[in-house]
């Protein structure tokens, strides 16, 4: 087996020889990766830390939010260039560490990377910015006076999961609000973002600095807290348990902006379920499925499928199933470990045990097919599956019965996908939107989030800055002492 | 038998009959244990048509089936979705019911139409793996009495315990106000001083309580030689969860028993046999069973058998479970080795690696 070595990790200022480290072993295939991380002291954590909010307020608080644009579009075209080292270093190593296969990494990598060339990134600040000229300068207010928006001295971004490259939307939030950022790499995917970070500061040195990419074990506290002290804002992925660790780690006076896992499913009325649409909608369906094996917090876990089309509910469910048989041919699905086959194992077999007590229900799959279809044709309530490409079909008189199915489950909901005419994809977003979804797209696209889009329905640029505003009484009070100011005037 | 044992249809008593004497014989052959599996497999799949049904969907029917390795293994959580019963559930002496530790309100039911197999399973493997051939020893129970806690198989395990095995002077001492640890420590104290062999026996959970409660108080005891522990169960997420070898050592020093004779038992509510270690001097330490029970080590999806010393999920044939379905698959990793298996901890539900939410996370957060 061929044995590739990558460090993980970013430490502007700090040196190899000063910091410990520790190897950590990927392995997948024919391929295994050595990835050595870095274990800082507190007091390394700390000094890191200081020399991020200090180059950053020398040269990234000092660029425009155009100019900043133009720099990451310069290192995301870079890694849109198929040739260039540092995207050959990801096609090579990401498919290793996280397991997927290395086509279905590759394809993912380059729709990704395409939401952050500058077009995009304008109109990502456009969304949460009416006037972007805000986050540069004081800009005139609407209600009289000037605002002018300030991102964070030091944001804190802790990242979770193995979907390779996630860690690129917070970091380039991060940049376009002109913090300075210490990202704590993720348990399973260790090398993208330093990846990003060093091609960052070698298509804009002045950046050097800015951005540190750092990792500690589980439980090591005094060194998390020591990075946690400095930051005015925290910017957190993970299980809510863990969000809830670190929030009660945080001053009461940082900001905390915390991601939980989600839980995505799918909308299928039976206008998209004629012979000829069925069968499309099965396969961009499964392209959902199988985009990182559902491991996304906007993955499907169910399909709701409204009955009274041409193509049943089940006909849905077993075009489902072709159509993930096909899927794994191309891309097939990575290797299980016992855990994670034991867990599979118990939700084929639950879905199994419920359709032997209620009539009409099938588990569609062979025992050791690396995908099952569980078909229910009665009401199910949103649930988990075992993800690796286990999906639930759910048949449902109306669409509208999917509400009560989901709602209870609020705290958890994110990305839908919707398949109905135009009035009643309206009519239904009404609807998830007031149960507590906050993003509705296509099936086929519920992998592929949109610049700019707003993720957990928050303004994830306006959640980092704080507005400093001048008011009408100060502008007034310093007319009357200018210069020039006309002794008569009131 | 006495008057209050249920009546049984002449063909179920004449099969308990059977399987008591089967159970009553020293050991027996391949062949012996084969033919009895599969004319329970048999009577299961006649009589107990949610059986019949799984059985279907996996092509095995009695003409199909030809040794007990060919028995479909029923997920535990059959148990929950199911009736598992040949008799109806109502004519049943006693259902034992899990504790529902992962699907909130849902409870696994375990129908017994007489406890006479379960007994006798119980008491024979009890005597020669926990006793040791003793007669009687004087016993503490760390678990509610059996009127506590009606449908619990591990009660009905422990009434039966001091029932058969225990002196006049055994005693409970968890109650509804749990545990009463100024009695229990009275008692070790007492025993200490008279150097009669003592048995202790309850919740793993209990366990870890006592080792920090003596911990705080900077108190050990040392029972009498002849002295043992039985422990059994896991912590549930009823104390901190302790590494198995920090469990016995301290365990041992604890209460001044030596971990030979710390003995785990593995139970289930699912089964009506337990699986016993000689001790756990070295960990983990390997458990095995009577003659009328057999396991075997499979990959959870394909169901088929893993290459010796490989992991894999657990699957029991327990003969004595002859009214629900003899073959269950667990949620227990194991590996297969000389006379037995080592437990490895439960298949916890795979760790959220994604974003998305996993299964335990969810149900987590939907029983809060």
């Amino acid at each position: 087996m061929k044995t590739l070595h990558a460090t993980a990790g970013y430490l502007p200022g700090l040196r190899a020889e000063h910091v410990q480290w520790q190897t950590l072993h990927f392995e997948s295939g024919q391929a295994a990766v050595e990835v050595t991380v870095p274990v800082l002291t507190a007091a390394q954590m700390k000094a890191l830390a200081l020399r991020v909010k200090a180059a950053s307020q020398a040269h990234l608080k000092t660029l425009s939010v155009s100019h900043i644009i133009e720099i990451v579009d310069r290192a995301v075209a870079r890694l849109l260039d198929p040739a260039d080292p540092y995207r050959q270093q990801a096609d090579r190593l990401l498919p290793v560490i996280s397991g997927y296969d290395a086509e279905m990494v590759r394809l993912g990598l380059t729709s990704f990377f395409r939401s952050f060339r500058a077009a995009q990134l304008h109109r990502f600040v456009a969304e949460d910015f009416a006037n972007p000229k805000l986050l540069d300068e004081f800009q005139p207010a609407a209600k009289g006076g000037a605002i002018r928006a300030f991102g964070p001295e030091l944001l804190v971004q802790v990242w979770a999961g193995n979907v390779p490259g996630l860690p690129l939307w917070s970091l380039v939030c991060g940049l376009l609000v002109k913090a300075g950022s210490n990202g704590k790499l993720p348990s399973a995917e260790h090398l993208f973002a330093g990846l990003f970070a060093r091609l960052l500061a070698e298509v804009h040195p002045p950046l050097a600095e800015c951005l540190a990419i750092v990792w500690w074990k589980g439980g090591e506290e005094p060194i998390a807290d020591a990075l946690f002290a400095q930051a005015d804002t925290v910017l957190a992925y993970g299980s809510n348990e863990s969000l809830q660790q670190i929030r009660s780690r945080l001053p009461v006076t940082t900001r905390f902006l915390p991601y939980g896992h989600k839980l995505g499913f799918g909308v299928v009325g039976r206008t998209a379920l004629d012979a000829q649409r069925a069968p499309a909608t099965a396969r961009l369906a499964a392209h959902d499925v199988v985009r990182y094996d559902q491991q996304g917090c906007y993955s499907p876990h169910v399909f709701y499928v409204q009955r009274g089309g041409k193509v049943s509910p089940h006909e849905f469910a077993q075009y489902l199933a072709t159509e993930l048989a096909n899927l794994q041919r191309r891309f097939p699905r990575r290797a299980a470990a016992l855990e994670d086959t034991s867990a599979i194992a118990a939700w084929r077999q639950s879905s199994e045990l419920k359709a032997l007590a209620a009539e009409g229900g099938e588990l569609i799959g062979a025992a050791e097919s690396p995908w099952a279809v569980a078909y229910a044709d009665s009401p199910q309530p949103l649930a988990p599956t075992a993800a690796h490409r286990n999906i639930q079909v759910v048949a449902l008189d109306q669409l509208d019965d999917v509400i009560p199915l989901v709602a209870p489950y609020r705290a958890f909901l994110q990305t839908a996908s919707v398949a109905a005419e135009p009035a009643e994809l309206f009519r239904m977003a009404q609807l998830l939107g007031q149960a507590g979804v906050t993003r509705i797209a296509a099936i086929g696209a519920m992998t592929a989030p949109e610049a700019g889009w707003h993720h957990d329905g928050r303004f994830n640029l306006l959640d980092l800055v704080r507005i400093c505003e001048i008011e009408q009484s100060a502008e007034r009070a310093a007319d009357r002492i200018a210069p020039y100011a006309d002794e008569e005037s009131p | 038998m006495d008057a209050s044992q249920p009546v049984l249809p002449a063909s179920i008593s004449e099969l308990v009959q059977a399987l008591l004497a089967f159970m009553a014989q020293d050991g027996c052959t391949d062949a012996q244990f084969d033919a009895l599996a599969l004319r329970l497999f048999a009577h299961q799949y006649e009589n107990n048509e949610s059986f019949r049904r799984f059985c279907q969907g996996r092509g095995a029917t009695p003409r199909r089936v030809h040794g007990w390795r060919d028995i479909p293994a029923v997920p535990i959580n059959g148990f929950k979705e199911l009736t598992l019963s040949c008799q109806p559930a109502a004519s049943c002496e006693r259902v034992f019911m899990t504790s529902g530790t992962t699907r909130g309100d849902v409870k696994g039911r375990h129908f017994h139409p007489t406890l006479a197999v379960y007994d006798a399973s119980m008491t024979r493997n009890f005597a020669r793996r926990f006793m040791q051939g003793a007669r009687s020893i004087r016993m503490g129970i760390l678990f509610p009495d059996e009127s506590a806690m009606a449908n619990s198989s591990l009660a009905h395990y422990l009434a039966l315990a001091v029932r058969e095995f225990g002196t006049a002077d055994s005693r409970y001492f968890v109650s509804e106000n749990g545990l009463d640890s100024a009695a229990l420590y009275e008692t070790l104290g007492a025993v200490e001083r008279s150097g009669e062999p003592y048995a202790l026996l309850g919740a793993s959970y209990s366990f870890v309580h006592i080792i920090d409660e003596l911990q705080r108080r900077g108190q050990r005891f040392r029972l009498p030689p002849g002295s043992r522990l039985l422990d059994t169960g896991g912590y549930k997420g009823h104390s901190r969860e302790l590494p198995m070898e920090d469990f016995y050592a301290l365990l041992s020093a604890t209460l001044g028993v030596a971990r030979e004779h710390c003995i785990n038992m593995y139970g289930m509510t699912e089964l009506s046999t337990q699986f016993y270690d000689s001790g756990n001097a070295v960990v983990p330490s390997v458990k095995s069973g009577p003659h009328w029970i057999r396991s075997r080590v499979i990959d959870p999806l394909s169901g088929r058998e893993v290459a010796g010393g490989e992991h894999g999920i657990l699957v029991h044939c327990d003969l004595a479970n002859f009214n629900s379905v003899t073959t269950i698959l667990t949620e227990d990793v194991g590996v297969e080795t000389d006379g037995g298996f080592l437990l490895l901890g439960r298949a916890e539900g795979a760790q959220a690696k994604g974003c998305s939410l996993a299964v335990e996370e969810f149900l987590q957060a939907a029983k809060a």
